[in-house]
């Protein structure tokens, strides 16, 4: 067995006992449902145990497919793919920070950051060079033209309440 | 008569300005979202749920079937034009479209794709109009036990049938049972899975994890796998048909039509089928050097064809959700959200509750047609230029309409890092070829089918004997369980035969 594949076998799996203890957790919940049914003959923690022991098999199956040879009818990826987690931390910074700030510094210039962030990584993961602070700067005034008008849009027009930066809401 | 007495009434309601106005930028906006690769209808229709709270729902409703339609239309344009198709709805227009972009015909094959949606879309919409109310008649007769039966058909076709592994399609329709089992029990009242959170109790908005699950998954999956993916476009022709084009375009739209109206009446979904079954059928159909034509050249039919059965599938399948309230699809299964943000239950007495709505909603359709027409056909190279918006501002945009969609529905900051969480468990399905529609449709439909459950076994006085005493509901699950058993007897006796054959 290749390294490739063990490796792959080992995410396979990992996947089927994900399944498993999602499955489990679900079971645990539903031990503290009642099961007051009425005349319906089946309560409030009918569907919850089905689901969890439904998923605890279908996580099980995974394993056995797993241990037989792998996932079934699998689409193959291109070969030697291999993932590129630099730009994906990029991407996870930017909807992290977005998530963290956008109540202080407002929606506007929270996604923008977030589109400077995402932009950044994708950019990476395409390879560019990055020709320093001009790259910065135009992500920074297209996320700004992106997000102003969005927000200008949704707020006045569709009236979903967005953080603008200051409480009088022009901005 | 009365049914064109209420379509008028639909198209005075539709023709408001307002309501045109609607239903143009739907359009618009469902085209756009359909060429730009990375973002579908269903997305699309998820980030914008939260205008449901504002804006009334005729208007909302007319918009959202505006982009469900329009991203056909615009899904068809990228296929024919990149090398990598969007959605899985026009994988087979890519297979003969972008054959006839490269050998200079990617005009005809536009036109053709597009006049092929406008006929196919029309009358599918004239079927919508003449049987949904037929339908929905009918459907006022069937009780509990029987609705249950339906869902348990969608569900069984949306996870073991469509879909390569029917393991990992059920493992999708469970998790996405379990989403939809957070929150309050609709007959109890009982709180489950909410862990003491009271924002919880409502559930988990389906906003969330549709958004979740398609845009942000979307764009992890790009920046981890597709940086080095080197895209490449046909070039463009004049958008015309020749005589001998439109010779035989005509009937391959027509064929395609009906093919592909049936599957979408049906709680069977998907459109991979039926436009697999046009492309087959027009290839067997078609003779001599036009038959020579398919993969090597591009055959005319091969486009017209799939995008006739594709547009008219996905119009049909307007008629299960309305009339009987089951969904299909990831973008109606959303579109069964956006009634429910209303308080409209989809069912067969949305017709005479709501009718105002329903009709102008179907009058909407065949105006969004004509809108579509006349933005696809003329307009086409305008479209084709978002084609060339680069990747990292492409994801990164769609990063912030995904926070809008988000954040608009409770305004808790909380819910970007769930979404950031759902983007992540959509990556890991993708990674591992677990479907998406499962999740989607088993988090909506699964609270209503386990009212359904607990309502039909209570007029069993408990006793669940009662799904096999009433022949319709029995007929229903004779059906789910040849669904889920044919197929494989029917492979089981193939390799068994084959094998005898070679032994």
């Amino acid at each position: 067995m290749s390294h490739d594949n063990r490796n792959a076998s080992l995410l396979q799996a990992l996947v089927g006992l994900g399944v498993v203890a999602l499955g489990l957790g679900l079971a645990l919940g539903a031990i503290s449902i009642p099961s007051a049914a009425g005349y319906a003959g089946v309560g409030p923690n009918f569907l919850p145990w089905l689901v969890s022991l439904a998923l605890v098999g279908c996580g099980a199956f995974m394993l056995y497919e797993v241990r037989t040879g792998g996932f079934r009818h699998m689409e193959e990826g291109p070969p030697g793919e291999k993932p590129y987690w630099s730009g994906f931390v990029w991407m996870s910074a930017g909807m992290m920070v977005n998530a963290a700030l956008i109540t202080t510094l407002g929606f506007i210039f929270s996604c923008s950051l977030c589109f400077v962030l995402a932009a950044r990584g994708m950019r990476n993961a395409e390879g560019q060079a990055s020709s320093g602070l001009k790259t910065w700067i135009r992500d920074g005034v297209t996320g700004l033209l992106i997000a102003a008008p969005v927000y200008w849009l949704f707020t006045k027009f569709l009236a979903i309440n967005l953080p603008g930066l200051t409480q009088s809401g022009w901005l | 008569m009365d049914i064109w007495n209420q379509l008028i009434q639909g198209f005075v309601t539709a023709g408001t300005p307002v309501n045109l106005l609607w239903a143009f930028v739907g359009c618009a906006l469902g085209t756009a979202v359909g060429v730009l690769p990375g973002i579908g209808p269903a997305t699309a229709v998820a980030m914008l749920l939260p205008i449901t709270a504002k804006v009334d729902a005729t208007a909302s409703m007319i918009f959202f079937a505006g982009i469900y339609y329009g991203a056909m239309y615009g899904g068809s344009t990228t296929s024919i034009l990149l090398n990598t198709p969007g959605e899985t709805a026009s994988m087979v227009t890519a297979m003969e479209g972008n054959k006839m972009a490269k050998s200079g015909r990617a005009g005809a094959a536009l036109a053709t794709s597009a006049i092929g949606s406008f006929v196919a879309g029309t009358i599918a919409t004239i079927l919508v109009t003449l049987f949904a109310p037929v339908v929905a008649e009918f459907a006022v007769k069937l009780g509990p036990p029987e609705y249950f039966m339906l869902m348990l058909l969608a569900f069984t076709t949306v996870s073991a049938v469509l879909g390569q592994s029917t393991l990992r399609g059920l493992t999708a329709l469970f998790v996405g049972l379990a989403l939809g089992l957070v929150g309050m029990d609709q007959i109890t009242g009982q709180a489950r899975y909410t862990g003491g959170v009271p924002e919880l109790l409502d559930g988990i908005e389906i906003v969330l994890v549709a958004v979740g699950l398609f845009a942000v998954a979307e764009a992890m999956h790009a920046v981890l796998f597709e940086g080095r993916v080197v895209e490449s476009e046909n070039k463009m022709s004049r958008v015309t048909m020749t005589r001998d084009d439109w010779r035989r375009s005509i009937p391959a739209w027509l064929r395609g039509t009906f093919i592909g109206a049936p599957f979408g009446c049906i709680p069977a979904g998907g459109t991979e089928i039926p436009t697999f079954l046009s492309y087959a059928a027009e290839k067997k159909l078609a003779k001599g050097p036009n038959q020579a034509e398919f993969g090597t050249k591009g055959a005319i039919e091969g486009v017209a064809g799939p995008e006739a059965a594709n547009n008219a599938t996905v119009t049909a399948a307007l008629i299960p959700l309305l009339t009987l309230g089951i969904p299909v699809s990831n973008t109606t299964a959303i579109l069964l959200g956006a009634f429910q943000n209303y308080g409209i239950q989809p069912g067969p007495q949305l017709f005479t509750s709501s009718s105002a709505l329903v009709w102008a909603l179907i009058a909407s359709l065949y105006i969004g047609n004509v809108m579509l027409l006349v933005l696809n056909l003329p307009l086409v190279g305008f479209w084709v230029k978002l084609l060339k918006v680069p990747k990292p501002q492409l994801y990164a945009g769609i990063l912030i309409f995904a926070t809008v969609g988000a954040y608009g529905m409770r305004q808790s900051a909380f819910d970007l890092f769930l979404l950031y969480a759902i983007g992540l468990l959509g990556l890991v399905m993708r990674r591992f070829n677990f479907p998406t529609a499962p999740v989607v449709v088993g988090m909506i439909l699964g609270p209503l089918a386990e009212a359904q459950l607990r309502n039909a076994i209570s007029i069993g006085e408990g006793s669940p004997m009662v799904f096999l005493q009433r022949p319709m509901s029995l007929t229903l699950l004779v059906i789910v369980l040849s669904v889920l058993v044919l197929p494989r007897a029917v492979k089981w006796w193939n390799t068994r035969s084959g094998a005898a054959k070679s032994g």
